[in-house]
């Protein structure tokens, strides 16, 4: 009489977990590679998903600025590049619709310097209507061009913001990030961060993420993977394996309210990460 | 550049000055003229780094020395040329006019 009826909820409430989406918001500023020996040509797609899973995509409004930050020489103030005019508005496939996303191609006699550039992305905060709340992700994703390095590890200002302690550009497979979250520039203790693989490769042409995925978790744990800052507002994550992974400090910047709602301002950082090649010749 | 980057690498990459990878390269301005660009690995500036403008016989066309940017531009040769960046016997890097656009 007792069992039965528990047994139904348990089960009921299993199944809304296997088959809930991943919530993790995560704003995606792609370019295919961030470690380039020249400047070329560099394509961006800014696109609101869940990294994952590869969808939903959400509507993304026009973002209220993306730039680059690069420090012209050592000793020099870093500078900013206006990039909102390099924008394009795309659709995105998302389930069985397609919403707004952006692209850009930023061109070579901006990105031909030897150096860093810092491309962030402020976007408009987003209503998320299943939640009543606005979302506010201040992306950050970094290039280096011909290996001398710049500003990479300078902070921004921006109201959230992971602060980088490895290159973002450098990193071996297995390699250990390391960054600092913080908030209006103080670090956040004990604060959650949300890591995620880019699980689903982008298919550009069709302006959709490839159907299958690179990795099937075995848990949703272990899709978005959950850490802690410590009491410096530090963390540390070894990356498993090639490819893109975004680190998301949630709910850390200090507005806290947009529109009469509560407002969640994440900081964003992509990293990418290479395989070590082969080793050859004879081992020292 | 990559094979004077790599070939760089392999010169000094056991070596004591492996934190210190002398870096390059040069640009096509498209008014004429071509600028080039220096640094180090761990950042460290190349301000008054010697660059010279090579003809095919090797004859010095122009030379400079890098800015606080580590820039220095010249007017393009027409014909082949090369352009080197001295910073001392370890630390040069050449980078041929065909591969400059």
């Amino acid at each position: 009489m007792f069992l039965r009826p528990l047994a139904v909820l348990l089960v009921t409430a299993m199944a809304s977990l296997v088959t809930a989406p991943a919530t993790a918001h995560f704003l995606v500023v792609h370019t295919p590679k961030t470690a380039l020996l020249r400047g070329e040509d560099l394509p961006f797609h800014l696109i609101f998903t869940h990294a994952f899973a590869g969808e939903p995509s959400m509507a993304m409004d026009k973002p209220e600025r993306f730039y680059f930050s690069r420090r012209p020489a050592a000793g020099e103030p870093s500078e900013e590049v206006d990039l909102l005019p390099y924008l394009q508005a795309i659709d995105w496939q998302s389930e069985d619709s397609r919403v707004p996303a952006w692209r850009a191609t930023i061109p070579r006699n901006l990105v031909r310097s030897l150096g860093d550039y810092q491309f962030v992305v402020e976007p408009a905060p987003y209503l998320e209507a299943g939640e009543d709340i606005y979302i506010q992700q201040f992306a950050k994703v970094m290039v280096n061009v011909g290996g001398v390095p710049g500003n990479w590890s300078e902070t921004l200002g921006l109201p959230a913001e992971i602060h980088a302690l490895n290159k973002p550009y450098a990193n071996w497979t297995s390699g250990v990030f390391r960054g600092v979250v913080l908030s209006d520039g103080v670090p956040v203790p004990f604060t959650q961060i949300e890591v995620e693989y880019l699980n689903h490769a982008l298919d550009v042409d069709n302006r959709r993420f490839e159907e299958q995925g690179q990795i099937t978790a075995p848990h949703p744990s272990l899709e978005a993977i959950v850490i802690l800052s410590n009491a410096q507002g530090e963390f540390s994550f070894a990356l498993p394996k090639a490819g893109w992974w975004g680190f998301a400090a949630l709910n850390v910047g200090p507005t806290k309210e947009h529109a009469g709602k509560p407002l969640s301002q994440d900081a964003i950082l992509w990293v990418q990460v290479t395989d070590l090649p082969p080793l050859t010749g004879t081992r020292p | 550049m990559i094979r004077q980057l790599l070939g760089l690498y392999l010169l000094v990459g056991w070596g004591t000055a492996h934190a210190h990878t002398p870096l390059f390269d040069c640009f096509d301005n498209g008014d004429e003229t071509l600028t080039c660009e220096g640094g180090f690995s761990d950042g460290a500036s190349a301000e008054g780094v010697g660059v010279r403008l090579l003809d095919q016989q090797g004859k010095v066309l122009e030379q400079a020395k890098l800015d606080a940017r580590g820039s220095a531009t010249f007017k393009r040769p027409a014909g082949g040329f090369s352009v080197v960046f001295d910073a001392g016997a370890e630390h040069q890097i050449t980078v041929l006019g065909d591969d400059i656009s």
